[in-house]
């Protein structure tokens, strides 16, 4: 066994979780990650230890990603649309909500079948769901996000504010617009 | 909407993500502990953001594909089974 490689295994449900936000496809996916692992292995002395090994496979797997879309472009990727302010709170607000006793997960989830969240990140385009994932889901920093993707920092910035807000809006969508059910104040 | 609540809006993702100096925390903390209103937001907001991560860490790579990148640190890496 190669002891090196195996600090590099513990990333493959992160890998493959953030491939399939990515590509949409399970067979897609794992594809993806496959592919990721081989250049991995094949460049492994490139990598300097002691940095951060998951932001390396994570910036291999997003470079074999965008040369594969620059291949065989997706027909049905959603187009990049001019950003729009939303939040769900300033909605329910609007709405005369009781906003303080809700909370997203009741919202969103729990009226749903609880595939939403993951739906609507698919449905982002692809540069704010590449964005949106490394920071919300995988918990990576503005900067690692910045160095994987290979922008600035502000554009790390800007694309998840617009990212977050469309999320946001298509899970407005999605829950039906949570109707004015009336929620007991005091209740449990 | 006063000026502290506006400018507190403004960094709420960004305190969210850990991503403010230690200045600019204290400013914002200092704010959110007396500020219901904007305090509400901000468990909102960071709700959300758990949400996010907690409904999209669901999906665990199949076993196959675990079993592959395993197999990949030992001498002789396998073939990728889909090109066959
Ligand atoms: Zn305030």
């Amino acid at each position: 066994m190669n002891s090196d490689f195996s600090l590099f295994e513990r990333h493959v449900d992160a890998l493959y979780r953030s491939a399939l936000r990515l590509t949409r496809k399970p067979e897609d996916a794992e594809d993806l990650v496959q592919e990721t692992y081989l250049r991995a292995y094949r460049y492994r002395n490139r990598f300097k230890p002691g940095t951060n090994e998951k932001a390396w496979l994570f910036t291999i797997m997003t470079n074999v990603f965008r040369n594969r879309l620059r291949q065989r472009p997706a027909p049905t990727e959603p187009l990049d649309q001019p950003g729009t302010d939303f939040s769900i709170y300033d909605q329910l607000r609007r709405e005369g909500m009781p906003v303080h006793l809700m909370s997203p997960e009741e919202i969103i989830v729990e009226r749903g079948f609880g595939d939403e969240v993951k739906h609507a990140l698919e449905e982002l385009p692809l540069p704010m769901r590449m964005v949106v994932v490394l920071v919300d889901v995988e918990d990576f920093s503005y900067k690692e996000v910045a160095s994987i993707l290979g922008i600035k920092i502000g554009t790390v910035m800007s694309r998840l504010h617009r990212g977050r807000q469309a999320l946001q809006k298509k899970l407005w969508e999605y829950s039906g617009r949570p109707r004015a059910r009336p929620v007991a104040v005091g209740a449990h | 909407m006063g000026d502290h609540c506006e400018q507190t809006m403004r960094k709420l993702s960004v305190y969210i993500d850990r991503e403010l100096s230690d200045a600019e925390v204290r400013s914002v903390k200092a704010h959110l502990d007396d500020c219901p209103p904007c305090e509400k937001v901000f468990d909102f907001q960071a709700e959300m953001k758990r949400l996010v991560r907690k409904e999209c860490c669901t999906d665990d790579a199949p076993a196959r594909l675990r079993d592959w990148v395993r197999q990949l640190a030992t001498e002789k890496p396998p073939a990728r089974d889909r090109e066959a």
